[in-house]
């Protein structure tokens, strides 16, 4: 049979956001894919060195829409090692706090649009719906749902209102339930089980040679966490799991995101209870102006008075939703980065996509590429 | 691991195309090195030190010269490294990790495009970020960005 | 189409009164034009009664009066919005479809081909690269068509106007017929943007 290239995407309902992935069939079956991105390309790189430090921060709520704390923290940890700059503990349980709320709503969102590719429609709906209850929670502190602009140079912006803590125990008690009813709803499905099973496997060797992390990379077996192998914040001073999986298979990446939203409830919990018995300033001490976010002017004048922050290099790394990000951060003095580059884990998790759609069906790549878990946002910058 | 242990095992693999190993907060350190020697510094790091991970390459443009930053991560250590290459401004060619790690290929096209970093014997070097035929590299200090009102008056009056 | 509202005749119902139809809309004041309430659609001898008023009001007033505002009625109340998502609003415009805000009880339906499809919205920011393909998917559409621009970035370009890739407002593409503001619109901005869209379809004339 004569062998043929099919465009699938950019508007494509496989695609969950703005690329091509270009299909190579001999019949059903894959031979070849070429995977085509850019097309939500943004310059965040560029427009960055144009923006002061605190500004950055409202476009990395963009870069990753369905993870933008964790984008934020990003970015704040490098921008922190470039300006020599610490922030106070309590930010940091605080960022730790925004960091797994915002997993277990990014795992949603997947879990969402995941099982309505394998053509389940009512967990969507239950997905969308308790995700709704997390973003309820983001928009008690930050104002948002989705577009935080919550950290800060050296803190966050504010703390927490009063009363939340009583009411992110509720929401964590109702989803810790729902978690096994997901369970039932996925894994208790003979169509989930044999569109799922076996499919889109990508061995560890291969995940490492070809950059793949986050839960694919865990699913194949490989403990490997940011979080503990290099913590950041507050992680080294709670308690949790690195979930794991052998499959190396679509079920498997379910089952890792499954086990990480309830590993982010057991952080939560330890969190909260850090949060109750500590309050304290939020925000570094003695910041210029132009940093010193909360109470500064916003306008020419507030940026005027400038500190001028000896020359430094900033590098971090942040286990996020979908993987390893890394952000490097060039401070050449003055107030605006001289160089931002971010790596994104979905970038390099695409650009393997040879190695785990080759000889499956063209029905399987909506299930395979669903538990990619792609943000084409973060792909493109 | 320690600058003085990447030092140690790099210094006689290399020569004098290895600068210097910097301390860098948080990471194993930070290799500065010649390009001539890029091939075998990058096989003593994924074979002999483990780095088996390659996280990314960052393109810096410093306008007299370039500068390449390779990110690394090992699993064995749990530390990341930094491997930095001053490339000329006239001739920025660096021989390509891609053989090394697959995972450097669409990286490596990145830094092309947006920095205008060339690396030789790349298997596939062509735009990925933007469209095909784009002759610009928007990550040069020499590019400049504009309110589209600016560019719009600017188109009228040509 | 210039007779004037005076001269409309007054409106008919069939014998139950179970089925109306208005002479005038309440916002246009000229031509009036007749109007097919949703209650209708609630009484049991609907399609035998329509066919009977509706013969008889073309024949008294011609087709093209009678019928458009039929045509209106049914497209306002169900548009097909084209499934795709371009960036951050597309979170949002898939948080309306689920269970807090159910954006189908408007009858708003995605659907993933542009030929099902007569509303575009342009979920976010649109780049030179997807431009063409924005603008041939637009015109795979059948006519009459809708574009609603939802976010600042489908707006003006957003934060990224600046940006050397970023088309600064998709309505330098497309005709725009609404536009969103927000980053991101909450999902009642968007339910609203359709409910401006269904005002404006209900006006509509040609």
């Amino acid at each position: 049979m004569s062998e043929m290239w099919i465009n699938m995407g950019p508007q494509h309902p496989m695609t969950h956001g703005l690329w091509n992935l270009r299909v190579k069939l001999d019949g059903e079956i894959v031979v070849d894919v070429d995977p085509e991105i850019g097309y939500l390309h943004r310059g965040i790189e560029k427009i960055s060195e144009d923006r002061h430090y605190n500004e950055v921060i409202t476009l990395m709520d963009r870069c990753c829409y369905v993870a933008g704390f964790s984008w934020e923290h990003l970015y704040i940890l490098a921008a922190e090692e470039a300006l020599h700059l610490a922030p106070p503990e309590r930010a940091e349980y605080l960022r730790v706090l925004c960091d797994e709320f915002q997993r277990i709503g990014s795992h949603l969102m997947w879990y969402a649009a995941f099982v309505q590719d394998i053509g389940l429609m009512s967990p969507f709906l239950y997905g969308m719906r308790d995700r709704d209850l997390v973003l309820d929670l983001y928009q008690s502190y930050t104002g948002a749902r989705m577009t935080y602009e919550y950290m800060r140079v050296g803190g966050v912006r504010n703390d927490l209102p009063p009363g939340f803590s009583a009411e992110a125990r509720q929401v964590l008690d109702w989803l810790s339930r729902r978690f096994d009813e997901y369970d039932q709803l996925t894994l208790g499905s003979d169509i989930f089980r044999k569109r799922c099973d076996n499919l889109g496997i990508l061995k560890a060797n291969d995940c490492v040679a070809h950059g793949v992390t986050g839960p694919m990379l865990r699913s194949a077996g490989v403990k490997r966490d940011l979080r503990k192998d290099r913590p950041y914040s507050a992680y080294d001073r709670v308690e949790f799991d690195v979930a794991v999986a052998d499959g190396a298979d679509v079920t498997a990446r379910y089952l890792v995101r499954l086990e990480e939203m309830r590993q982010a409830v057991r952080i939560l919990r330890q969190v909260l209870d850090w949060l109750d018995k500590n309050p304290g300033p939020v925000m570094a001490e003695e910041l210029p102006r132009w940093l010193g976010a909360p109470y500064a002017p916003i306008g020419r004048e507030g940026y005027l008075l400038k500190r001028n922050f000896p020359k430094g290099v900033g590098f971090s790394a942040v286990e996020e939703p979908h993987g390893e990000a890394v952000a490097y951060v060039v401070n050449e003095g003055g107030e605006h980065p001289y160089r931002v580059k971010f790596r994104s884990p979905v970038f390099s998790n695409i650009s393997a996509a040879r190695k785990y759609l080759i000889g499956y069906h063209v029905a399987d790549i909506p299930p395979i590429m669903g538990s990619v878990d792609i943000c084409i946002g973060e792909v493109d910058r | 691991m320690q600058p003085d242990d990447l030092s140690r095992h790099l210094a006689p693999i290399l020569g004098d195309r290895l600068i210097a190993v910097e301390p860098f907060p948080e990471t194993a350190g930070r290799v500065r090195f010649r390009r001539e020697g890029a091939l075998d510094l990058f096989r003593a790091m994924r074979d002999d030190l483990g780095f088996r991970h390659f996280s990314t390459v960052a393109g810096i443009d410093w306008v007299d010269h370039r500068e390449a930053v390779y990110v690394l991560w090992s699993d064995d250590a749990k530390q990341y490294v930094l491997l930095s290459v001053d490339l000329p401004a006239g001739d920025p060619r660096i021989e390509s990790a891609s053989g090394i790690w697959p995972s450097a290929n669409w990286h490596e096209r990145e830094a092309w495009e947006m920095v205008d970093l060339n690396f030789d014997h790349h298997p596939d070097l062509r735009h990925l970020l933007m469209p095909d035929g784009y002759t610009f590299h928007p990550l040069l200090r020499s590019f400049k960005l504009h309110e589209p009102e600016e560019l719009e008056v600017k188109a009228r009056h040509v | 189409m210039t007779t004037p509202a005076a001269e409309v005749t007054p409106p008919k119902s069939s014998p139950d009164g179970a089925f109306r139809l208005e002479a005038e809309l309440p916002m246009v004041t000229e031509p009036a034009v007749p109007f097919l309430e949703i209650e209708a659609l609630r009484a049991k001898e609907f399609i035998p009664a329509a066919k009977e008023a509706l013969g008889a009001l073309i024949a008294e007033q011609g087709q093209a009066r009678v019928i458009r505002p039929v045509f209106n009625w049914a497209g306002r109340n169900s548009l097909f919005p084209l499934h795709w998502g371009l960036a951050c609003c597309a979170i949002e415009f898939a948080a309306a479809f689920g269970a807090r805000w159910d954006a189908e009880r408007f009858g708003v339906v995605p659907r993933s081909s542009p030929r099902q499809c007569d509303l575009m919205i342009v979920n976010g920011t649109v780049t030179w690269k997807v431009a063409h393909k924005l603008i041939t998917l637009y015109e795979q559409m059948p006519e009459p068509k809708w574009v609603i621009a939802m976010g600042n970035c489908a707006t003006g370009g957003g934060p990224f106007r600046t940006a050397y890739s970023v088309v600064p407002g998709v309505d330098k593409l497309v005709p725009v017929d609404v536009y969103i503001a927000g980053c991101p619109p909450r999902p009642e901005a968007m339910l609203d943007g359709i409910l401006k869209l269904e005002e404006l379809i209900r006006e509509r004339k040609e």
